[in-house]
């Protein structure tokens, strides 16, 4: 902590050259010998530990959880003509259908393109973590992965008050699917690989690798 | 202090308000210089705690179809997936929109009235710690999108009226984000760090 790094310098000293750790949970700077933070008792790494081992666990789980969340319906509707089940894209299609366009869109967004955007992204992520050419532009991807994540549980939401508020007796009632909970598991398992994943590690990696300007 | 994006390490600078800390390395924004966070935190999650209560104990949504009424509280929407056959969805969706928020609010409620006054409270500091570690899974804004999909979904089908606690959701939103805005992460933990037992 005793030199300032100039702005625009491009190759700063890191806290983990000089053994320092930022702790995860305050931020707080101190030796990562003393194990435990001083201030909030988190333990102390240098980096998140085993970070890439678990976000490709996380990944590869949430890549096969996607397969039943698709393939099964999340919702059936029973009404007094018979059921009719409904897959998230089938979902998608019915907006589209009756030319609900904007809200077909946003549920496309959130249900399908965040997912697989977002599986694809710490894929390359995780790919870019052992040789990084651009940092700047993946931890861009990083943050973004982060913020979006969450949003692909609107589908979840919607089955839960469907299910919830249409109980009409005989004229109609709403029952949850098995893709629901698989869903949810897809949202889950992607949303713990992003946070597991450590950013720094890109820097690491471009560090390594020989410079290459942006 | 160190970037948590890239680990450069540098000398944290003086600050005025409203001036921000970025990384000279990576650009990230690592913190913000709110001299009266703490007391607008704790304004905000005092109205999101009343909000709270007021969302949780009138109706939310009310469904008329065919001479029949259908109306629920908001946590008919978790009782009823448990009821129906999916305890695993139930328990999901409890947290997100119950248990998160919830905990949120009483812990921010927990650090910011004590810490206006230079003090902190037992267990603050694990307190701080999971007030921080909930805020991803506190997924009440994303419940919101998901209640106006569900009313377009309805709207041929049924007469739909939303309820009083609708609305309290909608503020408790409101309320909620301001209050995590108005606070600064590493600013929080310094006064933390400071405040008397
Ligand atoms: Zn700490
Ligand atoms: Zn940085």
């Amino acid at each position: 902590m005793s030199t300032e790094a100039p702005p625009g310098d491009f190759h700063p000293r890191t806290a983990a050259a000089r053994g320092l750790a930022s702790c995860h949970s305050c931020g707080k700077v101190q030796p990562v010998t003393q194990q435990r933070c001083g201030r909030c008792d988190a333990k102390l790494h240098l980096r998140k530990p085993d970070s890439l081992q678990r976000t490709w666990a996380l990944t590869v789980a949430a890549a096969i959880l996607y397969i039943p969340a698709n393939v099964y319906p999340v919702m059936r509707a029973d009404r007094l003509g018979g059921a009719e089940e409904n897959t998230i894209l089938s979902g998608v299609v019915l907006f589209w259908e009756h030319k609900a366009y904007p809200i077909a869109i946003v549920v496309f967004t959130a249900s399908v393109l965040i997912p697989i955007l977002k599986l694809l992204a710490i894929v390359t992520l995780c790919l870019a973590a052992r040789r990084c050419r651009r940092p700047r532009a993946m931890t861009r991807i990083y943050r973004m992965t982060e913020l979006v994540g969450r949003w692909s549980m609107v589908d979840v939401f919607v089955v839960a008050i469907l299910v919830a508020v249409v109980q009409l007796g005989s004229l109609m009632s709403i029952q949850p699917g098995p893709a629901a909970l698989a869903f949810a598991g897809v949202v889950i398992t992607t949303m713990l690989a992003a946070m597991s994943f450590d950013p720094r590690l890109l820097w690491d990696a471009a560090q390594d690798a020989p410079q290459h300007h942006e | 202090m160190a970037c948590h994006d890239c680990d450069a390490l540098f000398r944290a600078p003086q600050l005025h308000e409203g001036d921000s800390i970025v990384c000279p390395h990576c650009a990230a924004k690592l913190s913000t210089h709110r001299p009266h966070g703490i007391r607008r935190a704790a304004a905000f999650s005092l109205s999101a705690a009343s909000f709270f209560v007021v969302a949780n104990i009138f109706p939310f949504i009310e469904l008329k179809a065919g001479g029949q009424i259908s109306r629920i509280v908001l946590a008919e929407s978790v009782s009823a997936l448990n009821q129906h056959g999916s305890p695993g969805l139930a328990a999901a969706v409890a947290i997100f929109i119950l248990g998160a928020p919830s905990l949120m609010i009483v812990g921010m409620l927990y650090l910011m009235l004590p810490l206006q006054f230079g003090r902190r409270l037992p267990g603050a500091i694990g307190v701080c710690r999971a007030v921080f570690g909930t805020d991803t899974w506190n997924m009440i804004e994303v419940f919101l999108l998901g209640v106006l999909v569900s009313l377009l979904k309805l709207g041929d089908i049924a007469t739909v009226t939303l309820g009083i606690s609708f609305w309290a959701f909608a503020c408790l939103i409101v309320c909620l984000i301001a209050a995590v805005a108005s606070i600064d992460k590493h600013e929080l933990w310094n006064q933390l760090e400071e405040a008397r037992g």
